[in-house]
């Protein structure tokens, strides 16, 4: 049944020399051929895009490192600023509660002096307004002795005698 | 009804510098499969994007398939082997589909094919065997483990090749050989069951619609494609093998 021709065919496990050198040939142009058109760049391609999303993740762990090291040199910062500004606050407040007591020690002493001022004026005016008293009355009562006695006394003895009489007068008054 | 078992058809032949040089059917389908290929390369191979759409995605994965499968098989050192097995692969592939054609033969059905692969195999073996561990070196692996396995050892560096020749040619050869053959038992069988029909109709091989396709999904297919794989992994593990890493060569140094 079954027959191993031989009629312008090869046998079933002939070798021809030939068709393997043409073979080879064949292997090798489509070899570099498929190298140069196909697994090259398509390989390349694959490369550069895995090296391309690698860098893409280091970058944005980079960045990510960075914006946590950001984060939290913000935080003290702020954190800082708070504190100082609870400082500023603290003296301002401190400043302003000495300033004030001082202001009042000021105005009491003003007042105290004020007050002493007027007491001194008053003591004076009373003295002064005294001494004019006591001279209208002296000449007053000059004028009405002399008046009474009708006759001429000698100015200076009664001048004494009036002041003296004065005198007492102003002691007793006192 | 008689199969006629034969080798490729001798197409034309020519002398040159004496010599006949036949061109067969092989070596047809070769140059067809290289055309084809060689087509395919281009134009898969350009208008490469880094966002790929498409085709080139399918591209990509089957490139990087065969660069996985040349790393794990080879190690990562080797990849530069891999446009070599990707082509081998293509080549086994295509060559023994293109018989599906129904004209043309397979040009893996040839033993002279599959030969000349799998002396371009030895020649890598015998190429990086001497390159990385010198001529002495390489005859020095002949003696080892021990000297007495020597002939054993010369004897199976030849059987080598031959015998990765003869694995793929006979697998793929014997396919078509085995179609042919229940092409023919399923025409008689029609004949046997159908034959009483009137006219025409009688003479009609029923049974060969269906079976045969399916028989060819085996042979051809899946046969095709499994051949390819033990041819390129072969090639692989024995080309790999005298490729050690760089740090193993020194220490083997």
């Amino acid at each position: 049944m079954v027959i191993l021709t031989q009629a312008a065919s090869e046998g079933f496990v002939d070798l021809n020399v030939w068709t393997a050198i043409f073979t080879l040939v064949n292997l090798l142009l489509l070899f570099f051929v498929m190298k140069k058109y196909l697994f090259k760049p398509v390989k390349k391609m694959i490369d550069e895009r895995q090296q391309e999303i690698d860098d893409l993740y280091a970058d944005a762990n980079q960045s990510k490192t960075e914006a946590a090291e950001l984060k939290s040199q913000y935080e003290t910062r702020l954190a800082e600023a708070n504190e100082e500004k609870e400082e500023i606050l603290r003296a301002a407040h401190r400043k302003a509660q000495l300033r004030e007591e001082e202001i009042l020690r000021e105005a009491q002493d003003k007042a105290a002096q004020t007050l002493k001022r007027a007491d001194q004026q008053i003591e004076m005016e009373k003295k002064r307004a005294l001494n004019e008293i006591k001279d209208d009355v002296s000449g007053m009562a000059l004028d009405i002795a002399s008046a009474v006695l009708a006759r001429d006394i000698k100015g200076e003895e009664h001048t004494a005698l009036i002041d003296s009489f004065i005198e007492n007068l102003g002691e007793s008054h006192d | 009804m008689n199969i006629s078992v034969t080798g490729p058809k001798i197409l034309f032949e020519f002398t040159l510098f004496g010599m006949t040089v036949s061109i067969t059917e092989t070596v047809l389908s070769s140059v067809i499969v290289m055309l084809i290929l060689m087509v395919a390369a281009v134009l898969l191979g350009r208008n490469l994007k880094k966002r790929p759409g498409g085709k080139q995605v399918l591209v990509e994965k089957a490139v990087t398939m065969l660069y996985n499968l040349v790393g794990e098989t080879m190690g990562q050192h080797n990849l530069h082997f891999a446009p070599y097995i990707g082509t081998l692969f293509c080549a086994s592939v295509l060559g023994t589909l293109i018989s599906m054609t129904g004209f043309l033969r397979s040009a893996t059905a040839d033993l002279s094919t599959t030969l000349a692969w799998a002396l371009v195999t030895t020649g890598l073996v015998w190429y990086h065997s001497i390159k990385n561990f010198g001529f002495l070196g390489w005859l020095k692996g002949f003696t080892e483990p021990i000297a007495v396995m020597t002939p054993m050892n010369i004897v199976s560096e030849v059987a080598q090749p031959i015998a990765l020749a003869f694995r793929h040619f006979g697998n793929v050869a014997c396919g078509g050989v085995l179609t042919a053959m229940i092409y023919s038992g399923l025409a008689a069988a029609s004949s046997l069951l159908f034959g009483w029909l009137p006219g025409i109709l009688g003479e009609i091989p029923f049974l060969q619609v269906g079976i045969p396709a399916v028989l060819s999904l085996y042979f051809d297919l899946f046969s095709g494609f499994i051949q390819a794989l033990v041819f390129c992994m072969l090639t692989m593990v024995y080309v790999g093998s005298v490729c050690p890493p760089p740090e193993e060569k020194e220490a083997k140094e």
